[in-house]
C-alpha cells in the first residue's frame, strides 16, 4: 500500500514540474522570482495593525518599533532605543530617520502616536488597553504614558505594526502601506494574496521578488505540496509522516500548549456572572491534581497522540526566556500520585478501583472541543493514564457553548501559548477568575498573586523576569507549578509541522506561539534560496 | 414435485432468515461486550495494520478496531430499533385513523405525509439533530420521527381498502363504533405489511444514523459509531490505512443487507403470492 502510495506521489510530482516556482529566472542556482507558499493565515479583517493585523509572525507591510530575534530577545526594528521611566508610567522611543512608507514618506514620530492611540481606541485584539496618551516629542521621539506600570507592555512595541497617519483610512485595512519588507499586490479574499519587495524598506531585503500566499485546507495544502505548486505547507503532524518529493518535513517548536486547567475551588453552590456553577469537590482538593500531574505520561502523549511532533509540557511557558525549569516534575510516576492520593485520604474502600473520601468519589468530568483530534486524544489517553491510580475522567467531546456554561466546574483541555507574559498572568490571577476564558477554575494565591503583580509593575525586563520564574515557584517551593499548586496539568507543546522545499533556507525559526502558519513568517526577510 | 419444491423453497427461506437473525443478534451481544475495549487507547500500538491480536487493525490512539466496529454495529441496531418501532407505530395508527376518521382526517394526514416526504430527508434530520441539542438521544429521536411518511402511505392505501370492504359496512350498520373497527377489523389486517414495513424500514434508519455521525452531527466524537470511525479514518487513507475505512464500511454493508434479507424474507413468508408477482 505504502508503495502505490509513493508511485502516486511520484506521478503527481512528475504531472506538476514547475516545482513551487516560477521559473522565468531558470534553474542555473538562481533565486526564482516568485515564491508560493500555503500556510494558511489569512487575516479576515484586512491588513490594518490597529484592529489586531500582525500579532504573530511577520505584519509584512508594516514594521513595528521593536522585534524578537529568534532566541526572543528582544531587538530594535523601527526604534533605536527605548527606555521606561522610574514608575514604569512612561516609555521613551526613539526612532531611526531613514525609515520610509512605501509611499515614499518618512515614519515620523507623528505616526507612532497616531498609530498607538488608535489602536487603544479601536479596541482591537491587540490589547493597549493600558495607553493612557502617546506624544510626539519631537520628529524622532515618542512618550507613550500608561495607565498603570505594565513591564508587558514591551510586546506591544513588538506586535503593533506603525502605519501612516496621512495614510490611515477606512480602507486601510485593504490597501495598506507601511514601512514593512512588503507591499500589497493583490488580495483575493478566501483564496490568495500576493505581495511583493518593497525596495524602500530600511532593513535585510528579502530574497524574493514576489510571495504568493495561497488560502487552502489542510488536506489541500498537502496536496499542493505533493504537486509541487507550493515551496511550503502547513500541515498537522498527523499528516507529516507522509513523505513528498523534494520536500522536507521542518518542525518548528512552539509554546502551544496543551494543558488541563482544573475547577481549584470547591462547589458551595456559588455561580459565576452568567449563572454558570463554579467549583467542583475533587478536582479542589490539591492532593488530586497532583497525583494527575504525577500520573499522566507526557512522552507516550507526544509519541503517540502527536506523532512525536511536540515535548512534554508542565508548564504554559516552556522555553521562553520567563521559564522556571525547576517547577517542572519528570511526571509518569503513578506509584507516588497513589502515595500522594493515600496521604491525603484518598482510598478505595468498596474494591471498584476508584478512590473515594467521605462519599465523595474521586472522578470528574474533562470537557475538551469535539472537533479537535488531538485534543480529543489527549483527554482520552490522560483518562486511561489515570484509571490505574484510582481517579476516574469521563472525557466529554462537546462545542464551545457547552464549554463556556461548564468550565468553572468541570476541568477542561484548552491550549495556549505566547510570546507575552502577560498570558501567564492572566491564566492564573485572581483579578481574572472567571474572565473569558483566563482562570476559569477561579485559581487564587496570594504569594503567587504577590509575585505576578511585581512582574507586571517591573521597569525593566531582567526584574520582570525574575517575577514571572518565582510565580511559577519560588524559593520556598510555593507556585502555580505542578509541585506547588498544581492549578493546571500541562500536557504538551505542540511542534508545529511544515513541508518546506529543499531549495528553501528558513533559517532558524522562532519558537511559535499559538496558531500554526502564519507564525513562521516571522523570518520571512532572511529566508534564502539554496539550489 | 411442485409441493415439493415449494417446501423446499419456503425452509430455505426460513433458514436464511434464522441465519440472519442469529448473526445480528451475535453483533448486538458481542457489541455490548466490547464497549469497554472500544474505548481504551494503547498509544504504545497504535496505527497498526490488521492481524490476529487486532483482526480489524488499531487506530490513531490504539483503540482495537475490531472492538469499535462491535460496539459502533450495535449502536446502529439500537438507533434502528428503536426508530423502526416508532416510525412503525405512528404509521399504524395514523393510517387507521385516516380509515376511519372521516374525510377531513384523511385529508389531514395525507397532507402531512405529503409534506414530509417533500422535504429532503437528510436536511430534515440535520435540522432535527441540531435543534435537539446533537448527542446520541438526538440522533435516535430524530432518526425515529421522521421515518414514518411513507410506510404510513402504504398502510393507509391498505386500511381505506378494508374499510370499503362488505364487512366493515355490515359490522357497522349493527353499530359498532370507529374505534371499534379501527382496532378489530383494520388493525389486524395491516400486520403483515406493518412488520414488513418495520424491517425495511430499519436499514434506512442505520444508514441515516451514519451519515448524521459522519457528518459530525450525531454521536460523540469519542463513541464509536459506524459514521464516526467512517469520518475519522478519512484523514488517515492517504497515509494508506485503508483498513480504518474498508472493514467498518463493509460490516455496515453486511448488517445493513442480513437486516434488509430478514425484511424481504419475512414479506415471502406472509405474502407468498406477492413475492410470485
Amino acid at each position: 500500500m505504502k508503495r502505490v502510495g509513493m508511485v502516486l506521489a511520484g506521478v503527481l510530482v512528475l504531472a506538476g514540474c514547475a516545482a513551487g516556482v516560477d521559473s522565468k529566472s531558470g534553474s542555473g542556482g538562481q533565486t526564482p522570482k516568485e515564491l508560493r507558499l500555503a500556510i494558511g493565515g489569512e487575516s479576515a479583517d484586512g491588513y490594518d495593525p490597529t484592529l489586531g493585523w500582525g500579532r504573530y509572525g511577520s505584519p509584512l507591510f508594516q514594521s513595528t518599533l521593536l522585534t524578537r530575534d529568534p532566541e526572543l530577545n528582544v531587538v530594535n526594528d523601527l526604534a533605536t532605543k527605548h527606555s521606561v521611566s522610574a514608575n514604569g508610567l512612561v516609555w521613551t522611543v526613539d526612532l531611526r530617520a531613514d525609515a520610509k512608507f512605501s509611499d515614499g514618506k518618512p515614519v515620523t514620530a507623528e505616526d507612532v502616536a497616531y498609530t498607538f492611540t488608535a489602536a487603544s481606541k479601536s479596541g482591537g485584539l491587540t490589547d493597549v488597553t493600558a495607553l493612557a496618551k502617546a506624544v510626539a516629542v519631537d520628529n524622532d521621539t515618542v512618550e507613550l504614558q500608561l495607565k498603570r506600570p505594565q513591564s508587558t507592555f514591551v510586546n506591544r512595541l513588538i506586535s503593533l505594526g506603525i502605519v501612516p497617519k496621512h495614510a490611515h483610512g477606512k480602507d486601510y485595512a485593504r490597501k495598506p502601506i507601511g514601512s514593512g519588507p512588503f507591499t500589497l499586490v493583490q488580495w483575493d479574499q478566501g483564496q490568495q494574496l500576493i505581495v511583493q519587495r518593497n525596495e524602500n524598506y530600511y532593513g535585510t531585503k528579502p530574497a524574493f521578488e514576489r510571495i504568493v500566499f495561497t488560502f487552502t485546507g489542510e488536506d489541500a495544502s498537502l496536496a499542493a505540496a505533493k504537486a509541487g505548486q507550493v515551496s511550503m505547507a502547513a500541515v498537522p503532524s498527523s499528516l507529516a509522516k507522509t513523505t513528498v518529493a523534494g520536500m522536507k518535513v521542518v518542525p518548528v517548536k512552539s509554546v502551544d500548549n496543551r494543558g488541563i486547567v482544573f475547577p481549584y475551588v470547591a462547589d458551595t453552590g456559588k455561580k459565576s456572572a452568567d449563572a454558570g456553577p463554579i467549583g467542583n469537590n475533587v478536582t479542589s482538593d490539591k492532593a488530586v491534581r497532583q497525583a494527575i500531574n504525577q500520573a499522566v505520561d507526557r512522552q507516550a502523549l507526544v509519541d503517540g497522540v502527536l506523532e512525536g511532533y511536540g515535548s512534554p509540557a508542565t508548564g504554559p511557558v516552556d522555553g521562553m526566556p520567563w521559564y522556571e525549569p525547576s517547577s517542572a516534575i519528570q511526571g509518569n510516576d503513578p506509584a507516588k500520585a497513589e502515595e500522594l492520593l493515600e496521604t491525603a485520604g484518598w482510598k478505595d474502600s468498596d474494591g471498584d478501583g476508584i478512590r473515594e473520601r467521605a462519599g465523595v468519589k474521586a472522578e470528574f468530568t474533562l470537557l475538551y472541543k469535539a472537533d479537535d483530534t488531538i485534543r480529543q486524544g489527549l483527554a482520552l489517553s490522560v483518562a486511561d493514564m489515570v484509571k490505574p491510580i484510582g481517579v476516574r475522567i469521563t472525557p466529554k467531546g462537546v462545542s464551545w457553548d457547552v464549554i463556556d456554561k461548564r468550565l468553572h466546574a468541570d476541568a477542561v483541555l484548552f491550549g495556549w501559548g505566547s510570546h507575552d507574559p502577560s498570558e501567564m498572568y492572566n491564566l492564573y490571577s485572581a483579578t481574572q477568575a472567571g474572565v473569558e476564558y483566563w482562570n476559569p477554575g477561579y485559581y487564587t494565591n496570594p504569594i503567587v498573586q504577590k509575585n505576578l503583580d511585581a512582574a507586571m509593575a517591573a521597569t525593566d525586563q531582567a526584574t520582570a523576569t525574575k517575577f514571572w520564574k518565582a510565580a511559577q515557584r519560588d524559593a520556598q517551593g510555593n507556585g502555580f507549578g505542578p509541585a506547588g499548586d498544581a492549578a493546571w496539568a500541562w500536557l504538551v507543546n505542540l511542534q508545529h509541522t511544515y513541508f518546506v522545499s529543499d531549495c528553501l533556507d528558513v533559517g532558524k525559526p522562532q519558537i511559535e506561539p499559538h496558531g500554526h502558519g502564519w507564525p513562521i513568517t516571522a523570518g520571512i526577510t532572511g529566508w534564502r534560496w539554496s539550489c | 414435485m411442485k409441493v415439493a419444491v415449494q417446501l423446499d423453497r419456503r425452509r430455505r427461506t426460513l433458514l436464511y432468515t434464522g441465519l440472519s437473525v442469529t448473526v445480528v443478534l451475535a453483533v448486538v451481544i458481542a457489541g455490548s461486550f466490547a464497549v469497554d475495549a472500544a474505548s481504551t487507547t494503547q498509544l504504545a500500538g497504535r496505527n497498526l495494520s490488521p492481524s490476529w491480536a487486532h483482526p480489524f487493525g488499531t487506530d490513531r490512539l490504539g483503540r482495537d478496531m475490531f472492538a469499535r466496529v462491535l460496539s459502533g454495529l450495535r449502536l446502529s441496531l439500537v438507533v434502528g430499533v428503536s426508530a423502526a418501532a416508532i416510525s412503525g407505530v405512528l404509521a399504524v395508527l395514523m393510517a387507521c385513523a385516516a380509515a376511519v376518521g372521516g374525510r377531513v382526517v384523511d385529508r389531514a394526514i395525507t397532507w402531512v405525509v405529503d409534506l414530509f416526504l417533500a422535504l429532503p430527508h437528510l436536511v430534515l434530520l440535520i435540522l432535527l439533530a441540531f435543534a435537539l441539542g446533537g448527542g446520541t438521544r438526538a440522533v435516535i429521536i430524530a432518526v425515529a420521527i421522521t421515518h414514518w411518511p411513507s410506510l404510513t402511505r402504504v398502510l393507509r392505501g391498505h386500511a381505506r381498502h378494508v374499510v370499503s370492504s362488505d364487512y366493515v359496512a355490515i359490522s357497522r350498520q349493527l353499530g359498532r363504533g370507529r374505534w371499534w373497527i379501527a382496532r378489530r377489523h383494520v388493525a389486524p389486517q395491516l400486520l403483515g405489511h406493518f412488520l414488513v414495513g418495520t424491517v425495511l424500514l430499519f436499514p434506512h434508519a442505520i444508514l441515516h444514523e451514519a451519515a448524521l455521525s459522519f457528518l459530525g452531527l450525531g454521536v460523540d466524537p469519542a463513541e464509536p459509531s459506524i459514521g464516526v470511525l467512517l469520518a475519522e479514518s478519512m484523514r488517515f487513507l492517504s497515509a494508506g490505512a485503508w483498513w480504518l475505512a474498508v472493514l467498518p464500511g463493509l460490516c455496515l454493508l453486511v448488517v445493513v443487507k442480513l437486516v434488509d434479507a430478514i425484511g424481504e424474507n419475512v414479506r415471502a413468508l406472509l405474502d407468498p403470492r406477492s413475492h410470485h408477482l
